[in-house]
């Protein structure tokens, strides 16, 4: 039923933006143009207004909770901050914390940053990390948010200003998981004073009230100047709704509009449309441990058969890129020497032959209406398998349903990804053998042991070569068909400038931001 | 009010439109009147309890459960299993439903499933869903019942088939193709009006020119449905003796529909509008997701899709309770006008 309605919902929406696209391209290039996005100098002041995704019914306050509202964990974001962010020439930059591992890698030391304070004037310490970090630890999702850290009491301080981490591993890669819910606060903060603990982040919380917000500057903030006056963040739950708030001037930013919205803003001179690529990875997952794409000849062949610049242009509406079946795309490390693979039928159709694939069944693909687009690559992509001769059937499965029926279990089905600047983010969590999320069944001994070189090793070029290893084994024979990568889509008034380019949760890095 | 004394069975009309309380006020209501009441009131409690245990049943039956569906990808099977048992999942279902209609005897509607108070959760889109229907409701009724006089004062003619043909084609449209249709036209086109509704920091809608473009999407079409019964009410009055012996009388046509046909049209009218209270709640659930208005009927549209029983009981109950104060005070409104007969 819910289902149905969003989907009405978003027909309606694509009523009003062709009506409005129809609209506005009659005419009317009024104010437009003035500033067309360098701004110069930044410029202190202002108050920008943002509109971000979330749901009425799935708000929580707890930096430490599961998020699922884009908008609460922005307000979590700005008032809180994690020990590392995501960066643009390394995927993990420090941020309340700088680091240091033991030579065996397992050993992690965390200095807290200089200068940080608590919103209430309080210095952040030590303490007040492990006391965070533990917190994190103990809620239900804790042993998958700080993956390798066995316990509560793997976390200890080391005098005021260092916390020591140890991994049950060594894991050259450690604080890239510190990036998302490293939410720091004030040590022993009752589970009620949560949705009102100060944090340390750039902006402080003036008031929340149902996903809505309002966020003022951080004058003592230690990790640089801060443009904004204030944020106002306001909740939407649809992206139609917010493309229509910024249309009407209510809002300065739609952050993950979304491509339909940005077709719409696409003729609009006063909006610009902000890309963040590699956003969004909606790979096609094939069971690798049996059933009838268990033969690597036929995942290849699969992987072949797939056209595509068609699913970027049609599937995305052009807002992305085409991938080469490696998951990680934004990587800095990403292996771009791998060579592009093409549609190739006649190859396909002889890889298929030798494996013997049964070309007079149905198959069937999986997949739901998660995210945008989603449903439609499936749809593509078994008619461009027929034009190869494989007869598939896209069946459309409810959130619900797909998690507990196909996912992890399927032959055949679609899923999307929102971190995908880590090579070894999917190494760990996907594709090791035995991985909690193991979407495909993928068991290689020599990935696995690839795997081991690339995060149990300090130096550069070992690291380097092991990881273009991984790479080279995901192109040749994983269970993934990673067609393309989507955008991430933000709208803005022109008058924003230096909005975050960073994809995932980069979006919400928004202390650089000014108004011209 | 005093006018209405000249309807057909004169003396058991009293304010028709008027509450329970108004009425009792001015004449008190003798005992058997009070134990129907009674018995009406408890039919509707008892109509939201087994709904109430039906919400229950139908979350159960939909695929997935709260556990799973606020779940982080990275939980194993065992976190979720422990989620299940911290949010009481593992429970049977009457058993939670049992607890749950316990604390509602206490104001407590419990906690969502992501650890959220639903009273706190509902305190402000309860009160706007409310305005918003409220608002709606009265320019329905004030609307439907003049636009069906003036049909009705002009049988036949021009005007009365503008009216008859505009209202059930504005029935048949859809809530959301009226409210695109209005946002185009009173917002993206003309600027006159916000597009979207902002709530401030005290829960409300930031300004009243918010409201205008999803109450008018919620009118339009109930106003349809109304004013065709407030017609055909009429027009059944028309035909019954003591108005055509008004209209041979030679009074002025207003004054016989005013005075002698609406008053007998009541009961049809109340039942007709108590009908659009559900139809203009259900209707928010679209017109609220479309201007981001912040009601109950976004909330409830997320609490399905995480299977959030108690969230979903809890605007349930809210709903509810309007709904069936409402059919109640038709119910009563009935009871009045028609008297023994109802």
């Amino acid at each position: 039923m819910d289902i149905n309605r969003r989907q009405v919902l978003l027909a309606g929406g694509a009523i009003g933006a062709a009506a409005l696209l129809a609209a506005c391209s009659s005419g009317s290039g009024d104010t437009a143009a003035d500033s067309s996005g360098k701004g110069g100098k930044p410029r202190k002041g202002g108050t920008l207004r943002i509109g971000a995704l979330g749901r009425a019914g799935a708000i929580t306050r707890d930096p430490h909770g599961t998020q699922a509202n884009e908008s609460d964990y922005l307000i979590l974001a700005l008032t809180f901050d994690t020990l590392a962010v995501p960066g643009a020439k390394s995927n993990t930059v420090p941020r309340l914390a700088s680091w240091e591992p033991s030579a065996d890698l397992k050993t992690w030391r965390f200095k807290v940053a200089k200068g940080a304070v608590f919103h209430d004037g309080t210095p952040a310490t030590a303490d007040d990390v492990v006391w965070s970090l533990r917190r994190l630890r103990n809620t239900p999702a804790g042993a998958a948010r700080l993956p390798g850290v066995k316990n509560a009491d793997s976390i200890t301080a080391e005098g005021a200003d260092t916390v020591v981490v140890v991994s049950e591993y060594a894991n050259a890669d450690f604080p890239l998981m510190t990036r998302f819910a490293t939410f720091v606060m004030k040590k022993d903060t009752p589970d009620k004073a949560v949705a009102k603990a100060p944090g340390t982040g750039p902006f402080k919380l003036d008031w929340y009230r149902n996903g809505n917000a309002r966020l003022v500057r951080n004058d003592k903030w230690y990790g640089g100047t801060v443009y904004l006056d204030a944020i106002e963040v306001t909740m939407f739950e649809t992206p139609q709704a917010m493309a229509n708030a910024l249309f009407a001037g209510q809002i300065d930013v739609a952050s993950n509009a979304g491509p339909i919205a940005a077709r719409t803003a696409e003729s609009r001179k006063d909006i610009q449309v902000v890309r963040r690529p590699d956003d969004m990875s909606m790979p096609i997952v094939m069971r690798t441990a049996d059933g009838p794409f268990a033969d690597p000849r036929v995942r290849e062949a699969m992987r072949l058969v797939v056209d595509r610049e068609a699913m970027v242009k049609q599937a995305l509406s052009g807002y992305g890129n085409v991938a080469n079946d490696i998951m990680g795309t934004g990587d800095p490390d990403y292996a771009k020497d791998i060579p592009q693979r093409k549609r190739d039928l006649a190859k396909a159709k002889q890889l298929l032959e030798d494996a013997k694939f049964d070309l007079s069944k149905t198959y069937e693909l999986y997949t739901t209406e998660d995210v945008s687009g989603i449903a439609d690559s499936a749809t593509l992509f078994a008619s461009q398998a027929r034009e190869a001769g494989i007869k598939i059937k896209v069946v459309k499965q409810e959130s619900g349903t797909f998690y507990e029926k196909t996912w992890l279990k399927g032959d055949l089905y679609t899923n999307y990804w929102g971190t995908n600047d880590s090579v070894l983010f999917f190494a760990s969590k996907t594709l090791l053998s035995g991985a909690g999320q193991n979407e495909s069944g993928f068991d290689d001994k020599e990935f696995d042991a690839t795997y081991r070189k690339a995060i149990g090793t300090t130096d550069k070029q070992a690291r380097a070569k092991a990881l273009h290893e991984l790479q080279q084994i995901e192109y040749d024979r994983s269970g993934y068909l990673l067609w393309g990568m989507a955008d991430g889509v933000d709208l803005a008034a022109a008058k924003v400038q230096d909005l975050p380019k960073l994809p995932g949760y980069g979006r919400v890095q928004l202390e650089n931001v000014w108004l011209s | 009010m005093a006018e209405l004394s000249h309807a057909p069975k004169g003396s058991a009309v009293a304010a028709p439109a008027g509450t329970g309380a108004a009425t009792a006020r001015r004449r008190p209501l003798p005992i058997p009147h009070l134990g129907r009441f009674a018995a009406a009131v408890g039919r509707r409690v008892l109509m939201l309890a087994i709904l109430l245990a039906l919400v229950f049943a139908a979350v159960e039956l939909l695929p997935g459960d709260a556990a799973t569906a606020t779940s982080e990808r990275g939980e194993s099977a065992a976190d979720i299993a422990a989620r299940r048992h911290l949010l009481g999942l593992d429970r049977p279902v009457w058993e939670r439903f049992w607890d749950w209609m316990a604390g509602l005897f206490t104001g407590d509607l419990g906690v969502s499933a992501r650890g959220e108070k639903i009273t706190q959760m509902l305190a402000d889109p309860f009160p706007n869903t409310l305005l918003l229907a409220a608002l709606a409701f009265v320019l329905t009724a004030v609307a439907s019942v003049a636009l069906g006089c003036w049909a009705a004062a002009r049988p036949g003619r021009l005007i009365d088939r503008v009216i008859g043909h505009a209202s059930t084609s504005a029935f048949a449209i859809p809530e959301f193709v009226v409210s695109v249709g209005l946002l185009m036209l009173l917002s993206l086109w003309t600027g006159w009006l916000p597009a979207v509704t902002v709530a401030g920091a005290d829960g409300r809608p930031a300004t009243w020119t918010m409201l205008i473009t999803p109450v008018l999407a919620l009118v339009i079409p109930q106003t349809g449905w109304n004013t065709t019964i407030v017609r055909g009410a009429l027009a059944d009055q028309a035909a019954t003796p003591h108005v055509e012996a008004a209209h041979l009388d030679g009074l002025p046509v207003r004054r016989v529909i005013w005075r002698h046909a609406l008053p007998g049209a009541v009961p049809a009218i109340a039942t007709g509008l108590a009908t659009s209270t559900g139809m203009l709640l259900g209707g928010t659930v679209v017109v609220e997701t479309l201007f981001n208005y912040p009601g109950i009927g976004s909330v409830l549209a997320s609490a399905v899709s995480t299977r959030d029983t108690p969230l979903i009981a809890g605007v349930v109950v809210c709903a509810g309770t309007a709904i069936s104060l409402v059919l109640l005070t038709a119910d009563l409104v009935r009871a009045r006008v028609l008297g023994s007969h109802a």
